[in-house]
């Protein structure tokens, strides 16, 4: 995990989350569906709303249908059902589209998209061409600073680094004052060493500037590290929305609770009020009525191993991680489940193992129904 | 006040590809519709009297001038890759050079200098008696000698990068498993270089068979000429559209069978980081022979033709050649080459728009049927568009138009290979970003779309410009009343023999040639 | 606004402009012009039209082109064609010209005085200007003049790689082989061309004149041209060991082979009234004057003189084929020659 999500606490993101919700909507998608069509995915049934000052992250696997709906709001892909709202004015339907230049949004692709033929400059006032010419030198100017791009400004794009030419698009796109800035994948094509620190810089950039964004990527350590609330989308459809804590905490569907971090999943039985498994009894939070075969979803660091001889379960192979230990525990059944230990904690394989799982929340699905969840 | 915009403009550009597509087809589609259904006694007297002649002439100069320029472009390329002498890389840019002479103005010049009295029989019968005679160059070896010296720096040139290319590891593996240089060269380096010869070879063979301006110089009956004697000598013109079809026939099955080639050798590519050959240094020995090589083929192709054509033009302007006769036919050949290239680009800019951006099956075939031009030779196109204009627009016939649909037709294929690469560099996202940042689509046009193609499009144009100006055998079947070209004045007064008035066009035509062949060249050029 | 606008517009105007060129050729063209299409070697036609603009102010606008060529357009070009008069050197191709209705009739008193009714059509769609015979041409230091007497000796295997004809494409060629199938039916003449073939080899030339060089230069023997090349080419190199000689003037021979230029007014030309005083100059004595000294040709208004140099009009006999004949004679003809594989 980075460290942005370390720094901050539950109650932190508490407190911000209840002033956040004061703040008004700026974009709202009702029951949006794209139709399918070569080269793209569709997306049915979409629903969520930004706020202003928001960042959101759109989250999963490629093929999802994450892009598409980016690009809807974006206005470059017409949308069949349901309607797109930017700050209150209806800009998508299926009778209406309004053309992209008119929506006021900031774009940035994930190969950049800079104009090859402008310098780092024009490009960065390519979208000014209305104002006189000595305040869009001075927006100009102001921004390039703002992300440490002045020394460069003569340069073409050809001439800049992967980090530099990201922080060149996000200028083009910021200097609009744009009403939400659309991220794809703003990371994808950058060096994997220096994403960390991109990360933080984009975070800070955003939250100085008072900028609400649309963020597309694949990989859940970038979502965590950079939103305020995090929509999954599979098959093109929406899984969950909800806040970054909340989607690893308590995921909606086994299929959240696979994408977003390491999960085992451990059939039991719901007897007496309690759900019965081979590592242990587990509250029946959500009331599953008696004899439902349930599963529960253990998280590698709700593990704990102590060695312990006269214990069945078993090391099968251990992964050292830096930071920490990564056991893969086998039980008698054949299930298997991880356990994150301290980077100090080093035990050999086939140690014999006593599990100790300490839970927060208890993650319950139904066995048959994988894809039906509750809790 | 939303404002809905329905992407319909695709839909209405596909009806003006589809449009160009079919009026470019469409005199492939009649050559074909009027020989298939010519009478079965006019496909009978043809195979009686001139289709097995002309298969073996035409046959036979393709096999020739492929194995003259296979020995001279390999060899060529060879020495100036891989050894180091004085000039060496003067050398390298020069042997491009013959590229720049119009087949029609290497063989005009070959006229003279192997004809009969001409300055080579002098030389001939000083040193070996006076009743000796040199070759004719009203022959096949005369043909092939010409074709040969015209077109070997295809072949040099593919061959001369595709050394480049050559990973040295790979000589370097095969010596340190004991084969000798000899076998290394036959076994390794040979096999390297292969697709590159082939595809040289097969631009070779294609200009061969559709050359129409050596050939009907120097007399050789292939079906290119006999094409043309046919459109010229005969009124029904039913045999000359089946000797056409004959032709285009034969090119499309050369064509897929090179490209079947191509594809199976596409392993031999190397990929990733290589080393180049370092070149070996020769002694003074070495680099005599060496240079006396290159000056020889050099100077019988490029320098001894180009020095002929300045000394006739000066004799030629001394005695009033250069008047304004002369400047009109300047002039009828750059207008005529300036609205055939700027009608090309803007008709061809739709296709390749179209198949690059919105490559459904539709729109891919349009641009490729744009490439039919590719199969038709000069004098087949010519007659195609001949008789179709003769039939269809006869209003038109004999106007500049149906000679710049002509050109059109014949030199789009180059155009839109030029252009293609252009369209093909500005993704998608770089107009939605242009968009994004509030520019309508038809700014986003002038100041993202536009400025990236240009220079691309000015390419095309040029290359264009200049195949019209040098074009031949479409300009002498369909220019208008009294409308000669420099081109056409190279070919008529050479063939009449009055070699010094040719001279003055001919050499404007190979001075305006030569920016557009650097151009060319320099774009994958690589000096290692 | 429509994505291509700016692409189609500049497209429009084009179309416009270039489809524009023909309308305004045609509409701007004065009374006092004249386009006149014609099949003969423009160095030999353009002096005597260059007489006549001088003479009468009618600018003359000339599109030099293959015959054929030429009539194949004025066919296609049917009504809107901006010709106003067909000049060429073959009869037969006249005469085509005459059976597709491409040519005017015309009444004109003083050309059926100047010019004999043989050399002209039965309609005088066209009219016959100068004649010209095919002649052997031969070097003297390699044939001597007695060796052949009839133009169907030439097929005769001793002169195999000896003799240079023109290639199948040249009219006169065409109409040539015309006259000896009338007067020797196909077979014969079959044999004639097969013989003439294999003697040529490669000696098939596009131009006469490049024939009677070759002759000079010694490379053949001799060689079957229209008479006035050698006249024009020994004024040049007056040195040169070149004879003619005419063919078949036998006792019961056919005569040599003779052929006319003529001239003919477009039928849908626009400026007759200038044609007509083009084709009076060509057929007056001025005009046939010029085809006398600037051709070597042979005059065919009886009063004006063929040049000095000439063998004397008197001295030899034609072929009695008509030339009228010529024009029907051409397709079978083609096919013969095809047969034989000439090229």
């Amino acid at each position: 995990m980075s460290t942005g999500q370390q720094q901050r606490t539950l109650s932190d993101a508490a407190l911000r989350l209840a002033e956040e919700r004061s703040r008004p909507t700026v974009l709202e998608l009702r029951k949006v569906g794209c139709a399918y069509e070569k080269g793209r995915p569709a997306i049915a049934d979409m629903s969520f709303s930004v706020r202003e000052g928001e960042i959101l992250c759109l989250l999963g696997p490629s093929g999802c249908g994450k892009t598409t709906t980016l690009r809807a709001i974006a206005g470059f892909e017409p949308v069949s059902a349901g309607a797109i709202y930017l700050a209150g004015r209806l800009v998508s339907s299926p009778d209406t589209l309004v053309p992209t230049e008119q929506r006021h949004v900031g774009m940035v692709f994930q190969e950049y998209a800079l104009f090859p033929h402008l310098r780092v400059i024009e490009n960065v006032a390519f979208g000014l061409q209305h104002l006189p010419a000595d305040q869009r030198k001075a927006q100009v100017r102001t921004m390039l600073d703002m992300v440490g791009l002045t020394e460069l400004e003569r340069r073409y794009p050809h001439e800049l680094s992967g980090g530099q030419q990201q922080r060149v698009a996000l200028a083009r796109a910021l200097v609009q004052k744009p009403v939400v800035l659309l991220l794809d994948e703003p990371f994808s094509s950058l060096d994997p060493d220096m994403t960390g620190k991109m990360r933080e810089d984009l975070r800070d950039l955003l939250m100085h500037t008072k900028t609400t964004a649309v963020l597309v990527t694949h990989d859940h350590e970038e979502a965590f590290a950079m939103a305020d609330r995090i929509a999954v989308l599979n098959n093109g459809c929406l899984e969950q929305f909800d806040t970054p804590e909340a989607i690893y905490h308590t995921p909606a569907t086994p299929f959240v609770a696979d994408f977003v971090g390491q999960a085992d999943f451990i059939p039991g039985l719901v007897e007496n009020g309690t759900v019965m498994t081979e590592i242990g009894e587990f509250p029946n939070q959500v009331g599953y009525q008696e004899g439902t075969k349930v599963v529960v979803m253990i998280r590698p660091d709700d593990v704990h191993i102590e060695p312990s001889d006269h214990c069945t379960a078993r090391i099968l192979a251990r992964q050292f991680r830096g930071s920490e230990n990564l056991y893969t525990i086998g039980l008698p059944s054949g299930h298997v489940v991880h356990s994150s230990e301290s980077s100090t904690s080093v035990y050999p394989v086939g140690t014999p193992v006593e599990l100790q799982v300490i839970a927060t929340h208890t993650v319950l699905f139904e066995q048959d129904h994988p894809r039906k969840p509750k809790g | 006040m939303n404002m809905v915009v329905r992407q319909t403009f695709p839909t209405s550009l596909s009806v003006i590809a589809l449009t160009v597509a079919g009026l470019i087809c469409l005199p492939l589609l009649f050559i074909g519709y009027l020989a298939l259904s010519a009478d079965p006694s006019v496909w009978g007297r043809l195979w009686d009297t001139r289709i097995p002649e002309l298969l073996l002439n035409t046959g036979a100069l393709a096999l020739g001038v492929s194995i003259g320029t296979l020995l001279l472009g390999v060899s060529l390329a060879w020495l100036v890759v891989r050894y180091e002498f004085v000039g060496r890389s003067v050398w390298e840019w020069a042997l491009v050079l013959p590229l720049a002479m119009p087949t029609y103005v290497l063989a005009y010049l070959y006229t003279y200098l192997l004809g009969a009295g001409g300055p080579v029989e002098h030389l001939w019968q000083w040193w070996a008696g006076p009743e000796a005679r040199v070759l004719s160059p009203y022959s096949f070896t005369g043909a092939t000698l010409v074709m040969t010296l015209d077109t070997f720096p295809f072949v040099y040139l593919l061959t001369r990068a595709a050394l480049l290319n050559v990973n040295v590891s790979f000589e370097e593996v095969a010596r340190a498993c004991g084969a000798s240089r000899l076998s290394v060269w036959r076994r390794v380096t040979l096999p390297l270089l292969r697709p590159a010869i082939v595809a040289g070879l097969s631009l070779v063979i294609l200009y061969v068979v559709s050359d129409f301006g050596a050939v009907s110089l120097l007399r050789y009956q292939t079906f290119t000429y006999a094409v043309y004697q046919q459109v010229t000598g005969r009124y029904d013109q039913t045999a000359a559209a089946v000797l056409s079809l004959l032709l285009v026939f034969f090119a499309l099955i050369f064509l897929i069978t090179e490209r079947w080639f191509r594809r199976r050798s596409r392993f031999y590519q190397t990929t990733g980081r290589y080393r180049t050959s370092p070149r070996q240094p020769c002694g003074p020995l070495g680099a005599t022979l060496i240079t006396a090589y290159l000056a020889l083929v050099l100077g019988a192709s490029f320098g001894i033709p180009a020095w002929l054509l300045i000394q006739w033009t000066v004799s030629a302007t001394a005695e009033g050649a250069v008047d304004a006769r002369f400047f009109g036919f300047v002039w009828n050949s750059v207008a005529l080459s300036g609205l055939a290239a700027t009608a090309a680009v803007l008709i061809g800019t739709p296709l390749a728009y179209l198949a690059n951006r919105w490559p459904s099956k539709l729109n891919v075939a349009c641009l490729q049927a744009a490439y039919a031009g590719y199969v038709l030779p000069g004098p087949v196109g010519a007659l195609a568009i001949l008789i179709l204009a003769s039939h269809l627009i006869p209003f038109w016939y004999g106007t500049v138009l149906v000679l710049i649909i002509a050109y059109v037709v014949h030199f789009l294929p180059a155009g839109l290979q030029t252009m293609e690469p252009a369209l093909q560099q500005i993704t998608p996202n770089l107009e939605e970003a242009s968009r994004s940042l509030g520019l309508g689509t038809f700014r986003t046009l002038r100041h993202v779309t536009l400025p990236l193609v240009k220079g691309g499009f000015i390419a095309a144009w040029v290359l264009m410009f200049l195949q019209c100006i040098k074009e031949l055998p479409a300009t002498l079947l369909l220019r208008p009343v009294g409308f000669d070209t420099l081109a056409v004045r190279v070919w008529l007064e050479a063939s009449e023999e009055y070699f010094q008035l040719a001279a003055p066009s001919a050499l404007l035509i190979v001075i305006v040639a030569l920016p557009a062949l650097l151009l060319l060249v320099s774009k994958d050029w690589r000096a290692a | 606004m429509h994505p291509l606008r700016p692409i189609l517009r500049p497209l429009l105007l084009l179309l416009l402009a270039i489809g524009l060129v023909p309308f305004t050729a045609t509409d701007g063209m004065a009374a006092d012009q004249l386009v006149v299409y014609s099949g003969r070697a423009e160095r030999l036609i353009k002096p005597v039209l260059d007489a006549f603009q001088a003479k009468t102010g009618i600018q003359v606008n000339l599109l030099s082109s293959g015959t054929t060529e030429i009539v194949n357009r004025l066919q296609a070009e049917g009504d809107r064609t901006t010709a106003d008069v067909f000049l060429t050197n073959d009869a037969g191709s006249l005469e085509r010209a005459r059976e597709l209705s491409l040519l005017l009739p015309l009444e004109l008193a003083n050309i059926e005085q100047a010019i004999p009714a043989s050399f002209r059509a039965l309609d005088n769609s066209w009219v016959g200007l100068s004649g010209r015979f095919w002649v052997l041409v031969y070097n003297t230091g390699l044939l001597k003049p007695a060796e052949v007497r009839s133009i169907l000796d030439l097929a005769d295997q001793r002169w195999k790689g000896k003799i240079a004809i023109p290639n199948a494409g040249s009219e006169y060629l065409q109409a040539g082989v015309s006259v000896i199938k009338a007067v020797y039916g196909d077979d014969r003449t079959q044999q004639f061309l097969t013989g003439l073939r294999d003697n040529a080899g490669t000696s098939v030339y596009g131009k006469s004149s490049q024939i009677v060089d070759a002759i000079a230069k010694g490379q053949v023997a001799m060689g079957l041209v229209n008479h006035y090349y050698l006249y024009r080419y020994v004024s040049d190199h007056p040195d040169a060991p070149l004879a003619l000689s005419m063919l078949d003037q036998q006792a019961g021979g056919m005569g040599a082979i003779m052929n006319v230029a003529g001239v003919g007014i477009v039928k849908h030309s626009r400026h007759v009234d200038a044609a007509k005083r083009l084709v009076e100059f060509l057929a007056s004595r001025e005009g046939q004057k010029l085809f006398a000294d600037l051709n070597k040709e042979y005059p065919l208004h009886p009063d004006v003189l063929a040049d000095p140099a000439l063998p004397k009009r008197e001295s030899f006999r034609a072929a009695t084929v008509p030339l009228t004949k010529l024009g029907e004679l051409r397709e079978p003809t083609m096919a013969l020659i095809e047969r034989a594989g000439l090229r």
